[in-house]
């Protein structure tokens, strides 16, 4: 029975880090491998909160394994002290060490919240941030770029090295969050309101985007694709979707309106005035009893 | 019309005909079910359940059914898990796995309601049950037929979300049903409305249960037991109960205001015409974040006594480790929106409640050094609780250390809703709660049941358990940070696969760990005889439910006990060394008066469980049955005037007398 144990246990283990190790072989992705400022900074914050943490976590593990070995009864161990009870040095060495690492941590987050607030644009950049509008639609996302009168489906193109500013609400579909994971911090979206999010990537590439905030049965479908590229590609990528037959009507806005999975990417050459803060406006404005889309999906939400 | 009055929405087509898993499950349950009745049929064990079990207002036997509902739905849960760890393995790239997406969404719904309701919450009643009234040298709790008016709420509660696996569904929202997305409009099915229901009951169940201990724990404690000489468990119990005092109303409130918004078209949460989604997902952590510190705190409490009794020595700090309960207590209430930093508060709210929650570290910490100190220089017997506490330290501390990443905004950014989050919150429920809760249950499970639980299934348990974990949840950390979100029943991207197949077989290790306690329980009852606790204290403990025989007989004590130290038990033994047990008889007997068994507790919570079941499914003559039901019930039980009765000097004397006997017998084979 033993045997058999620690023969499991070990070929467990040894699959665990041969894991691990195939892993290493390849790229990470996500935090751990961030290709914007936000999300290096985040990972640095990640790991040094740790390594503070460690302070006090490794004695702890190390210390119950010690003590649990050492002072076991067939151990024979002469020094017990069954009375042994108080002691103010050790007490209060206790509440003062993780007192310490905690107020140099309480700084830490305090300056870093504030510093990389998603409302708030980053510091360092002269020129003005570049304007995306984002609408999560039932499980699909919509990217309109207001300068260039342009929008997307499913995919977001931006610059490397420019700081972009997005706006984000919802529409049609519950409470959302978008997320870039190597670029950094996600937010919810939210009907009546526009949440704001201030990301820079730092290196060209294509990344992952998502819907992290589960919202119905189309959830794990809503992802989009990130190509980040340099200035030159950007500008002929704006023109070149300027140029592309599909306009972004009411009518087709209605049309996406309506629940899909899996949606293949789409782009605009034209987009209504104003759609998205029609959209925050319509539910900002709303009364009565029923949805304002309720017309668009009668029944349809959970087929 | 009629029949609209009588079935409301219920028609056939509620039951899932065509999901050979969900048909499959019902065929087991029923199976089961049928098999149970046929067995009490068969010995003609109706009336013996229905008088003694089901009428009980005995502390000790609602303890075990707390225990016996927790257990069940654990296997529950434990589906759950296994079929969402077999699908997230398989659901890569073009494949979407074995379970449409909308049955998963169910399953990871149901899994969290049922893990911390009706799981961790009963298991946690029942070891309070089984311990607090002995503990503080008690004959029962304050108020006995409440305590099974609780029992049979959350038991109520359990069986509506049970019964939602077969007719109509449950909820598809997660576990907190978070507006929008569980209002009508995106919900439109009676799965939130199952959901109201049934934590709308084992709600009520909850709350009362926790009244019902404040006062025990503050009125009932014997002679002598000022509240800095209490066992640290009831401190532990006493905290949480005013959590759950402070806590659960909010959350009666939150889900009746949800109701209004799905049966009588209200705007509280809608994401329309004012309704404000926010509004909800604040109510519902200000109850959320405080329950998960109603399930620790009892928690910290077991490993407490414990850790001093495995040790054979006293509790470090003890002082300390009560004020820093109290200091946990109060945070737990400033926390809540650490939950979600990403709704966009601001910098200055997200900065206060991140420093807020890191703070809790500090009580915390100060707890497991104490812990630590209590060993080193004792005398550690490795028996099966105390292994679970060994395990409990590291996978605590290492869920812990998440938690606080976690607890600094920028860095919950990026986690936020990831795997990692699903991983640092299952290590501290499960390092922290299960581990604290499996180790309660073996150390008083001779004091409820008269006999110990065998040891060897116990440790393989215990490995498989331990191993599975680690197995189950480190990738997922690993995936967490690399942009793998909770919540998805497939993914396009194959980097996820081999971890999540990893997690997969970590669970199977789980899985393989509960079967042995199963196991572990099944070869206990088979070798009781020689597992027998004849001395009522077999761990050498401590506190006083270790002076009473093992099962405690009906009336507790004898003669209420006196108490001048902490430890009471073991001052009392250090000073008695050696001696016979002749000093521990007392000079006389006297009567005790104790509360008669009642069925009113089963029949309030049956109708209530008829309301809740009717207005699921909007049948108003049910409903009115189930709610004219619960006052009726209420208003006849009032007129019973004479509640107790009193056991005779003559019975107490022998049951008595019979203990002591054996206790000498004992002494005389050493």
């Amino acid at each position: 029975m033993t045997i058999n144990k620690r023969v499991l246990s070990r070929i467990f283990i040894l699959s665990f880090f041969a894991l691990a190790l195939a892993s290493c072989g390849s790229h990470f992705i996500g935090v751990l491998n961030p290709k914007g400022i936000i999300a290096s900074e985040e990972r640095k914050l990640l790991f040094n909160t740790m390594a503070l943490m460690l302070i006090v976590v490794l004695p702890v593990i190390i210390m119950s394994i010690a003590f649990i070995y050492h002072y076991q009864i067939s151990h024979r161990v002469q020094d017990y002290k069954p009375n042994w009870s108080h002691s103010y040095f050790l007490e209060s060495l206790w509440w003062g060490i993780p007192c310490a690492i905690i107020f140099v941590l309480a700084i830490i987050t305090w300056k870093k919240t504030f510093e990389y607030d998603p409302f708030r644009p980053i510091p360092g950049f002269n020129e003005p941030p570049m304007t995306v509008q984002v609408i999560a639609l039932p499980w699909k996302w919509l990217f309109i770029y207001p300068e260039y009168n342009i929008a997307t489906i499913n995919y977001l193109e931006i610059p490397v090295g420019r700081q972009v500013e997005y706006s984000i609400t919802t529409d049609n579909v519950p409470m959302s969050a978008f997320f870039i994971p190597q670029l950094g911090s996600q937010i919810y979206t939210m009907t009546g309101m526009r949440s704001q999010l201030h990301l820079v990537a730092t290196s060209t590439g294509q990344f992952d985007g998502m819907n992290t905030q589960f919202n119905g049965v189309g959830f794990s479908d809503m992802h989009f694709m990130v190509n980040v590229v340099n200035e030159t590609e950007m500008a002929q990528w704006v023109k070149n979707t300027q140029k592309s037959s599909l306009k972004l009507t009411v009518a087709k806005y209605t049309e996406l309106l309506k629940p899909t999975l899996n949606d293949q990417p789409l782009f605009f050459s034209s987009v209504p005035a104003n759609l998205f803060n029609d959209v925050i406006k319509l539910y900002m404005n709303s009364n009565g009893t029923t949805h304002p889309r309720a017309s668009l999906t009668e029944g349809k939400m959970n087929d | 019309m009629i029949s609209h009055l009588l079935f409301g929405n219920l028609t056939l087509d509620a039951i899932p005909f065509h999901s050979g898993i969900i048909m499959g499950a019902f065929a087991f349950m029923m199976l089961a079910t049928f098999a149970i009745l046929f067995v009490i049929t068969y010995y003609r064990k109706w009336s013996y359940i229905w008088y003694e079990w089901v009428c009980s207002v005995d502390h000790k036997k609602i303890g075990i059914m707390y225990l016996i509902l927790g257990s069940v739905m654990f296997l529950r849960g434990i589906s759950d898990m296994v079929l969402m760890r077999a699908q997230q393995a398989i659901a890569a790239g073009q494949y979407h796995g074995y379970l449409p997406a909308d049955h998963f969404d169910q399953i990871f719904t149901a899994h969290g309601v049922i893990m911390i309701f009706f799981v961790a919450m009963p298991f946690m009643f029942g070891l309070m049950n089984v311990a607090i009234p002995l503990q503080i040298g008690a004959r029962d709790v304050a108020y006995p037929y409440l305590n099974s008016l609780s029992f049979w709420l959350t038991f109520v509660g359990a069986m509506i979300c049970n019964a939602s696996l077969v007719i109509g569904d449950f909820a598809a929202t997660g576990w907190l049903a978070y507006p929008p997305l569980s209002e009508t409009y995106y919900s439109p099915t009676v799965g939130v409305d199952y959901y109201i229901m049934s934590l709308q009951i084992a709600g009520v169940g909850t709350l009362l249960a926790g009244i019902n201990f404040i006062v025990t724990i503050l009125k009932m404690r014997c002679p002598g037991m000022t509240p800095m000489k209490m066992p640290i468990f009831v401190w532990s119990v006493l905290c949480s109960m005013i959590l759950v005092v402070l806590a659960f109303p909010v959350l009666t409130v939150t889900l009746a205001l949800l109701a209004l918004d799905r049966y009588l078209g209200m705007h509280f949460f809608t994401d329309f015409a004012g309704g404000n989604v926010m509004m909800y997902i604040n109510l519902i952590w200000v109850w959320g974040h405080p329950e998960v510190y109603i399930l620790i705190l009892p928690a910290f409490g077991i490993f407490s006594e414990i850790v001093a009794t495995f040790s054979q020595k006293t509790l470090f700090g003890y002082t300390t480790m009560v004020w820093a309960i109290g200091v946990i207590t109060f945070l737990s209430f400033v926390v809540w929106l650490h939950h979600f930093f990403t709704m966009g508060a601001g910098a200055d709210v997200n900065t206060f409640f991140g420093i807020a929650t890191m703070v809790i570290a500090i009580p915390t910490g100060v707890k497991i050094f104490n812990w630590l100190f209590t060993m080193y220089k004792g005398r550690i017997r490795l028996t099966t609780p105390m292994l679970w506490v060994t395990a409990f330290f590291t996978t605590f501390a290492l869920g812990g250390m998440t938690g606080v990443m976690m607890a600094i905004p920028p860095v919950d950014f990026q986690v936020h809703n990831s795997v990692f989050l699903v991983a640092h919150f299952h290590n501290v429920i499960i390092g922290g709660v299960l581990f604290g809760y499996f180790a309660g249950f073996i150390y008083w499970f001779p004091k409820a049941f008269g006999f110990k639980l065998d040891e060897k299934w116990g440790k393989a348990a215990f490995v498989l358990w331990v191993l599975g974990f680690y197995v189950a949840f480190m990738p997922l950390y690993v995936v967490g940070l690399e942009g793998f979100m909770r919540r998805n029943d497939h993914y396009s991207n194959y980097y996820f696969q081999p971890y999540l197949i990893v997690a997969a077989l970590g669970g199977g290790l789980i899985l393989l760990g509960i079967l042995c306690q199963g196991i572990q329980l099944i070869v206990s009852f088979t070798n009781r005889e020689l597992l027998r606790d004849h001395t009522g204290d077999p761990w050498d403990g401590r506190t006083l439910e270790w002076s009473l025989a093992s099962p405690a007989p009906l009336y507790n004590f004898a003669v209420i006990p006196k108490v001048e130290t902490l430890d009471a038990l073991w001052a009392y033994k250090q000073e008695h060394l050696g001696e016979s047990i002749a000093h521990l008889k007392p000079q006389h007997y006297a009567p005790i008066h104790l509360p008669k068994n009642t069925p009113a507790g089963c029949i309030i919570a049956i109708f209530a469980g008829i309301l809740g079941f009717a207005l699921v499914w909007h049948m108003l003559i049910p409903a009115l049955i189930g709610f004219l039901g619960i006052i009726g019930s209420v208003i006849i039980k009032s007129f019973y005037f004479d509640p107790e009765y009193e056991l005779d000097e003559a019975t107490i004397k022998k049951t008595e007398l019979a203990h002591f006997k054996e206790i000498a017998e004992c002494k005389a084979i050493r």
